[in-house]
């Protein structure tokens, strides 16, 4: 008996390897992306304000490690809410050529801003990077999450304002 | 840094071997730590699994594989953790039955754990015990905490059940996923939950009750 479950998991093992190696390196997953607008906090608290739904504005880079780790769950998100909510990435302390890259990769498919002295985070006094941002109607900071944003928190705080009164 | 997770698998550590102590019969040695490594080797696959889907290379990546709030994947962090239970224990299968109220207790735990990560809550309620966020009107269903009692119910009532080849076991996992499986709308999701994977392992666990003592020859551990 125990012969046959001990091959058995070393199978599924070796199936969890061959699998795990079976994505290419450097794969994309987007059409090419142009270069990211420059902006600071002033413009993009202008541009804030001047929405009427909510929004989730996340900050990354690409040199960020923890960022990667969130892009799919950030794209999914998207795809899920993006018709309720606007969803914002905004690009800190990076290149355009890595940044674009990145995008790319992920597909992350909204509007992103570039940031290159992390006036934006630094403005509504985030930690870090990267930070998820939620914002009320009109600007209004709701939430901050500094550091990776998991799926329970994400999907907690775009509720959050989705019932804002 | 944020060591809130940490705060929480330490509950879960606290909780497993809180179940050790109210239900030693029968458990192999050292079965706290046996049931950590084998957590700690289940997370690991259910990460490496969800980097794959998410479509993350883990070996152009390795770092990503630490940053578990990415993402770890539920059903091959449970298969993972039983193999390696399994394996730590000789392949024998009474080992299982003999662990799995406390395994529901660090379950337990772990849900409970919620209270250090500030991440309770659930959907919208009006009901009396529901709170809100910090600087949130909208109070909510605390839906970890009923998830972590459900499964402490499991536990005791899954320490109540005769000595039987994968029968406490069998119950354990489906009670587990049954748990899982109530409280999944109370909770907020992005992906919809893994839904599918619960209602797998409500009927898994009950296809090894009725099934294991037949295709398992094995002695039960002495007291």
């Amino acid at each position: 008996m125990s012969k046959p479950l001990f091959l058995l998991t070393r199978s599924l093992v070796l199936a969890l390897i061959v699998v795990a190696c079976g994505t290419a390196v450097g794969e994309t997953t987007g059409p090419p992306v142009d270069d990211l607008p420059v902006t600071t906090a002033d413009e993009f608290e202008a541009h804030l304000t001047a929405l009427d739904r909510p929004a989730v504005v996340n900050i990354w880079a690409s040199w960020c490690l923890p960022c990667r780790a969130e892009a799919p769950l950030l794209d999914q998100a998207f795809e899920k809410y993006g018709s309720e909510i606007e969803f914002i990435g905004v690009d800190v302390q990076d290149n355009q050529t890595d940044a674009k890259a990145f995008l790319a990769e992920f597909g992350l498919d909204f509007d992103h801003f570039f940031d290159k002295t992390r006036e934006i985070p630094n403005h509504y006094a985030g930690i870090g990077t990267p930070i998820t941002f939620f914002f009320g109607p009109g600007g209004e900071l709701i939430t901050t999450h500094n550091g990776v944003v998991d799926e329970r928190t994400l999907a907690l705080n775009i509720d959050e304002l989705l019932n804002l009164p | 840094m944020e060591f809130t997770l940490l705060w929480a698998a330490l509950t879960a550590v606290g909780f497993a071997w809180l179940g050790t102590r109210i239900w030693d019969e029968r458990l192999p040695d050292h079965a706290t730590d046996r049931m950590v490594g084998a957590a700690a080797s289940g997370i690991l696959v259910g990460r490496l699994t969800a980097m794959v889907l998410q479509g993350t290379n883990p070996l152009a990546n390795p770092a990503d594989i630490l940053i578990v709030r990415g993402g770890v994947h539920t059903a091959a962090t449970t298969v993972a953790a039983i193999a390696t239970y399994l394996w730590a224990a000789k392949w024998r299968f009474a080992f299982l039955d003999a662990t799995a109220p406390a395994a529901l207790m660090g379950l337990a735990g772990w849900h409970a754990g919620c209270l250090w990560r500030q991440a309770c809550l659930g959907s919208a309620s009006n009901l009396p015990w529901a709170w809100a966020q910090d600087g949130s009107p909208i109070t909510r269903h605390p839906v970890e905490l009923y998830t972590a009692v459900g499964l402490i119910f499991a536990a005791w009532l899954v320490s109540r059940l005769p000595w039987k080849i994968l029968n406490r076991a069998g119950v354990a996992l489906a009670s587990a996923g049954l748990v899982r499986l109530l409280t999944e709308p109370m909770r907020p999701s992005i992906s919809g939950g893994p839904v599918f994977w619960y209602i797998s392992a409500v009927i898994l666990g009950l296809a090894a009750v009725l099934i294991g003592p037949r295709i398992i020859r094995e002695v039960a551990p002495s007291t």
